[in-house]
């Protein structure tokens, strides 16, 4: 007996999974390949993908590196009695500090050999550590950017290392007069607003807000479709029957429209406005999670998971939902799209976040005065830029929809 | 093997669907004795699943739901214990195994991760001792270079290493029975011959108790010790192997065997049993077996009367009014403790002959 099945193994690999070209190797040499590798590689080959990954991967390093690119504040200066400081470090706020150390922790991870998920719930620790401790012990200072400038000019610092674009988002250069709504030229490559601050150093700090609305409000309307959709397909009947209704309830509110109710009734805010994004966009992935669950819960492994003693929580999440969420990651993509611009709706309506948030459609609005001239710098780089953005995020969803529909033939 | 390991007493199932109740297991009532394996044979439809998935309470409740009847495992009602017990249950007193391989394995975890999470869940282990357990799991059913397979993903595996690596990871946490649903059904005759050989091997070394669901008389010939046939959802025949195919007293049982071809006769054209397979929504009244009897021959009695399980012999349990002074038979518990000889020479004459 023993003999007999030692020799039925070997020789046979099985068939060969979904896009294993290679199993015609030698079997002991197969290759361990998940399917979230699988899916990964699918969606690399693609050059839409690439160019999308890429465009939000650049966002996603001037996000994290905004202050180190646009500063007003020295990288490292030398004053006149020979001492050396670098200013800036002490002007980060809280959001930059956070960005910066998760970074750091995130190459530092990547790096490391260990398991996936304790690389993932080692991260998420960092984040939520590092977001506490400097909320509590970083106190951002406030100098006048004016005054380094002045300092300079009198030859009280020696000599300074400035960021590649001087001047922060919030630096309305008020030591010169003629600053405001310049055309792209000299020191400020894209121009400056009507209130003479940089384009460029405004349009690298808006990133944050374009990246970090697209993934929060996304992911939050995932987290609330995933868990009433799951809940709905696995346990159908009653469950299923209120849990459409409420979704039928859902759709039925245009987010834009609550969005300008609660921005006219509490004071425009990024966490108030990623939240009502959230709440009002999960009922498509809850559709999505419910049909998938529908047919999982029949499925052998599921049942035979059941059959092992697995708790309810694992049935769900552990076993059904990483064979179900396929349709939801895909429609997440082009969620994050939709909350971006959503986002840049209500900035351009002069609705949406707060006065020192930089934000793409905060500039785009500044585009036309209330002279009735059209300022082409301030439409043109904000407007590029939310259209490359939501233009990548398509091109990714897409990708990723042709990499998971067994439909479409491969190779 | 004075106590049945686990005993079903009276099980009464229903569904209830858009077009009223329907009513897939009536009254059935078997036993299983530890060491031994019961095979529950029946066409599909006759109920064997679904009394199979109500030991573990895998029924969905609803639109499942358990009329009547008891179950009991070690003494304790399984259909009464809390949800939490009764996961402490499944998996490790009970375990099961299904009828496909190719879609009973997550594809999205590899095959360690799959046996270490009953392991885990079962055992108190954690991490690599957790692993451990399951490469040993993974070679005692005759895989192969365990070590390697447990990284790799079920899409790796052909249908035969995919039902070991089942059957391995049910017995990884030493269940006391093993609930086998058709477990070679899927699979062609030579991995099915490795499959039944290696759960005999395993039974005799661990001493676990197998209820064998499957509808093909070749495999309880060679591995059943005691038989339950069952037809439109009740138990209409129930005795040892050897008693069974010396000589089956329901007709339908008859029928069965008469549907096998036998080695060595000369037969151009297999028979078959008349009509069809009564729909569980719509179970004929009386016999549920009268329209298609050969012995009933219009007798009033079948169309009107279901007939009880009478125990008509020593050791042998049947229900059909037409067997000899079947009306006069005690209506008993079926339990029937009885284990095949290992060989040959110990098969008693009588049996034999």
């Amino acid at each position: 007996m023993t003999k007999l099945s030692a020799s039925e193994p070997i020789g046979n690999p099985g068939k060969p999974g979904p896009g294993e070209t290679d199993s015609t190797r030698d079997p002991l040499t197969v290759v361990r390949r998940s399917l979230v590798r699988q899916v990964a590689r699918d969606v690399l080959v693609r050059w839409g993908a690439q160019i999308g990954i890429v465009w939000v991967g650049l966002l996603v390093v001037l996000a994290v590196l905004a202050p180190v690119l646009a500063n007003s504040h020295p990288l490292l200066m030398k004053s006149k009695d020979g001492e050396l400081s670098s200013p800036w470090v002490k002007h980060l706020s809280t959001a930059d500090c956070t960005l910066l150390v998760t970074a750091v922790a995130f190459v530092i991870i990547v790096l490391t050999r260990w398991r996936a998920s304790t690389k993932v719930w080692l991260l998420l620790a960092v984040i939520v550590v590092t977001a506490i401790t400097s909320s509590i012990f970083v106190k951002q200072r406030f100098t006048s950017p004016d005054t380094y400038r002045d300092r300079l000019k009198s030859g009280e610092i020696e000599w300074a290392a400035r960021a590649p674009i001087p001047y922060s988002p919030d630096d309305r250069q008020l030591d010169d007069p003629t600053a405001r709504l310049r055309s792209p030229a000299g020191r400020h490559w894209m121009g400056t607003t009507a209130t003479g601050a940089d384009l460029a150093s405004n349009m690298i700090h808006a990133c944050r807000i374009a990246l970090s609305i697209g993934f929060i409000s996304t992911g939050i309307a995932v987290v609330i479709g995933v868990v009433i959709g799951g809940m709905m397909g696995y346990f159908a009947g009653v469950v299923d029957l209120l849990g459409m209704r409420l979704v039928e309830i859902f759709s039925a509110i245009p987010t834009l429209l609550l969005l300008l109710c609660f921005v006219a009734v509490f004071t425009p805010n990024l966490y108030m406005m990623m939240a009502i994004i959230g709440l009002t966009s999960w009922e498509g992935y809850a559709v999505f999670t419910r049909a998938e669950f529908l047919s999982l819960r029949q499925r052998d492994f599921v049942q035979s998971a059941i059959a092992s003693g697995v708790p309810l929580r694992s049935v769900l999440f552990r076993h059904m939902l990483p064979n179900g969420i396929t349709p939801v990651l895909i429609s997440a993509s082009f969620g994050v799209a939709s909350a971006i611009l959503a986002e840049s709706t209500l900035s351009f309506l002069g609705i949406g976040l707060g006065v020192d948030e930089a934000s793409w459609g905060k500039l785009l609005a500044d585009a036309r005065s209330s002279g009735g001239t059209f300022y082409w710098w301030l439409a043109v780089f904000p407007g590029v830029a939310i259209f490359l953005t939501v233009f990548a995020y398509n091109l990714i969803g897409e990708a990723l929809r042709d990499a998971l529909d067994p439909k479409v033939l491969k190779n | 093997m004075n106590e049945p390991l686990l005993h079903i007493d009276k099980l009464n199932v229903a569904f209830s669907t858009s077009r009223g109740q329907v009513h897939p297991v009536r009254d059935v009532s078997m036993s299983v004795y530890p060491g031994q394996t019961l095979a529950v044979v029946g066409e599909s439809g006759c109920g064997k699943s679904v009394t199979a998935m109500s030991v573990l309470r895998l029924i969905p409740q609803p639109p499942g739901k358990y009329l009547s009847g008891r179950i009991y495992f070690q003494g304790r009602d399984l259909l009464k214990l809390p949800e939490a017990d009764m996961r402490k249950v499944r998996g490790k007193e009970i375990a099961m195994i299904f009828q496909e391989p190719m879609t009973s394995l997550n594809p999205v975890y590899t095959i360690g991760d799959q046996i270490a999470e009953a392991v885990i869940l079962h055992q108190n282990l954690r991490g690599k001792a957790a692993y451990d357990v399951a490469e040993e799991a993974l070679r005692e059913v005759g895989i192969a270079d365990p070590g390697r397979r447990l990284r790799e993903y079920p899409h790796q595996l052909s249908g035969g290493m995919r039902q070991r690596v089942m059957i391995a990871m049910a017995l990884s946490c030493k269940p006391k029975l093993l609930i086998a649903d058709e477990p070679t059904t899927a699979l062609d005759v030579t991995i099915q011959a490795q499959i039944l050989e290696l759960l005999r091997k395993l039974q005799r070394e661990t001493g676990m108790a197998i209820m064998l669901i499957t509808h093909d008389l070749g495999v309880v010939a060679e591995n059943a010790d005691t038989v339950a046939v069952m037809y439109a959802g009740r138990v209409v025949e129930h005795s040892t192997v050897h008693d069974l195919f010396d000589k089956p007293q329901h007709p339908y049982t008859e029928g069965l065997f008469r549907s096998v071809p036998k080695l060595g006769a000369n037969v151009t054209r297999l028979e078959t049993i008349a009509g069809t397979v009564p729909n569980p929504k719509n179970f004929p009244k009386g016999c549920k077996f009268h329209p298609r009897c050969p012995r009933m021959a219009g007798d009033p009695l079948c169309v009107d009367d279901d007939p009880a399980l009478r125990e008509v012999q020593l050791r042998y349990w049947a229900a059909c009014h037409h067997i000899e002074g079947f009306a006069q038979a005690p209506i008993t518990e079926p339990q029937l403790a009885y284990k095949r000889p290992e060989t040959i020479s110990e098969i008693p004459a009588e049996v034999l002959q």
